[in-house]
């Protein structure tokens, strides 16, 4: 399989993960939302020093990586781009601030490592947060939620359909790709001469489709607001999630 | 009576300024009707269509859907009559499930929850895909995406039905399945297509375009066994009228 035919796949996988029968799936997805931006917020708010307090808050993405039955294996497969740039943020942390501060095993730990560990952890739990609430909750309902906390229609519309075409693209490059290899089939990958042509091509399929899905969506009455299928009603399970979240965060950044 | 349901008066259009696609087209379609619409590639027949529905605009001469003329201002009531089911089927589902792609139109109309659900349902048992409510359609084969995607625009409940090319790159099996669907119900239906076989099946009424022009407008039959007249217009016999020699 290529590579684009595999990403392909991580979308429609992410999609289905996103609508198992599981009972973290069918929390509200509003209150996943506030969690995880609760979650993010709490996070990014400890001190540049306090390792043991931001790892404490780890809590979190393992508690629901437990119980949302989720792969933690996958996780990391899929996230093994965006996690190395996440840990690059404060990489230079120890060249600025070199003032000791602790000494482990006769090792002067010095205070730009330490911010640096902490920014990191910062960064790595923030991407699990994410990829926590996409993996559990469709991207309609996702858009559903921005909506409930009044984000303009045409953002959210855009992200929703900004989703859509990327999986179209993807199709149309692939389905490319496959014509491209099977009349050259003794050039490894594609021979820079092709490329413009290539993309181009790619550009303007993509283009006529993204077109038609949009008249397609026009002629049954799409006006500029998403129809989200409406789940109004927060059930008393979807308040408890929320509340218990909410308490531990408040005692792992206050009380401990 | 017949009540008119689409009426087009010498229309004339062009993508281009200097050459017409469409040459004054006149014709009306009644309900109930379904009528074929056939010619060879290229002449016009799925630009024919998209002029109907408004995706098409800026044409010469009037089109009206149950006498309201189809310009922009009249769009939101002529399109929710009128249900277009594109040639690619992967256009046509563009949600992740095949139950939101069919609820997109109702839900979009504003019809409460319970009847959403009560019309996707019948749109499915319309169309024998029950079984695939609840699947994900990139997992589907050509045959089911078209069959849902004429269940998107069932839930609709259109007044008229206008599908393009519906039988291409389907399997027989597949093939006579949309027949038999398409001979259940019951709108006015306009059928673009060069497969014959299946206009014949289908469609009583047979509309032959070449040229940018109606060069012949009546009884399918007639229209289909007429080897001189199909043959001068880049088109050949239905294949079951061709007779296997023995
Ligand atoms: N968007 C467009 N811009 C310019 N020309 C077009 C466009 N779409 C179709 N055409 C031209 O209009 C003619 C009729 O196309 P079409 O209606 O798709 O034919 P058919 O469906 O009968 O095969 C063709 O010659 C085609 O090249
Ligand atoms: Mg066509």
């Amino acid at each position: 399989m290529s590579k684009l035919d595999n990403a392909l796949c991580e979308i429609y996988h992410m999609d289905e993960i996103a609508e198992r029968e599981q009972w973290l799936n069918h929390i509200h997805s509003l209150i996943k939302l506030v969690i995880t931006v609760c979650f993010i917020t709490v996070t990014v708010s400890f001190s540049k020093y306090d390792l043991a307090g931001v790892l404490r808050m780890g809590v979190y993405p393992i508690v629901v990586f437990i119980f949302g039955e989720l792969s933690f294996r996958s996780a990391l497969k899929r996230l093994k781009v965006i996690l190395p740039v996440v840990c690059l943020i404060g990489v230079f942390n120890p060249f600025f601030d070199r003032q000791p501060i602790m000494e482990i095993g006769g090792i002067m730990v010095t205070a730009g490592v330490v911010s640096m560990l902490t920014l990191m952890v910062k960064g790595i739990y923030s991407v699990f947060a994410s990829y926590l609430l996409i993996a559990t909750t469709s991207i309609e309902k996702i858009c559903y939620a921005l909506r409930l906390l009044h984000v303009p229609a045409v953002i959210v519309t855009q992200i929703l359909l900004a989703y859509r075409y990327i999986s179209l693209l993807l199709e149309e490059a692939s389905r490319m790709m496959q014509a491209y290899s099977l009349r050259a089939p003794n050039q490894k990958g594609v021979h820079f001469k092709v490329w413009g042509s290539l993309v181009g091509q790619l550009l303007l399929k993509s283009i006529d489709r993204a077109n038609e899905v949009y008249e397609s969506m026009l002629l049954r009455g799409y006006q500029g607001e998403f129809p989200y299928a409406a789940k109004g009603f927060f059930r008393v399970r979807d308040c408890v999630y929320l509340g218990v979240w909410f308490v531990i965060f408040f005692c792992l950044r206050v009380m401990i | 009576m017949n009540p008119i349901q689409i009426s087009m008066e010498h229309v004339t259009y062009s993508y281009e300024k200097s050459c017409p696609i469409l040459k004054d087209i006149t014709f009306k379609a009644n309900k109930h009707e379904c009528i074929g619409l056939i010619g060879a590639n290229g002449v016009g027949k799925s630009t024919l269509l998209k002029l109907m529905v408004g995706l098409n605009t800026g044409y010469e001469g009037q089109i009206c859907i149950e006498g309201i003329p189809v310009v922009k201002e009249n769009f939101p009531k002529t399109r929710e009559k009128i249900g277009y089911v594109f040639q690619d089927a992967d256009s046509q589902l563009f949600m992740s499930r095949v139950y939101d792609d069919l609820a997109f139109a109702p839900r979009n109309y504003k019809l409460p929850e319970p009847e959403v659900e009560k019309r996707v349902r019948k749109a499915l048992e319309m169309v024998h895909i029950e079984h695939l409510k609840d699947k994900q359609i990139y997992k589907m084969s050509g045959g089911e995406k078209k069959l849902a995607s004429i269940a998107t625009i069932l839930t609709m409940m259109p007044d008229v039905i206008l599908l393009d090319e519906p039988s291409i790159a389907l399997d027989p099996k597949n093939r006579r399945t949309l027949i038999h669907v398409l001979n259940q119900l019951n709108p006015l239906k306009i059928i673009a297509s060069h497969d014959l076989d299946m206009i014949l099946d289908t469609c009583s009424r047979v509309i032959l375009l070449s040229d940018g022009k109606i060069i012949r407008d009546g009884d399918g039959k007639e229209i289909l066994s007429d080897r001189e007249l199909l043959e001068a217009h880049g088109l050949e016999l239905p294949l079951c009228m061709q007779g296997i020699p023995d």
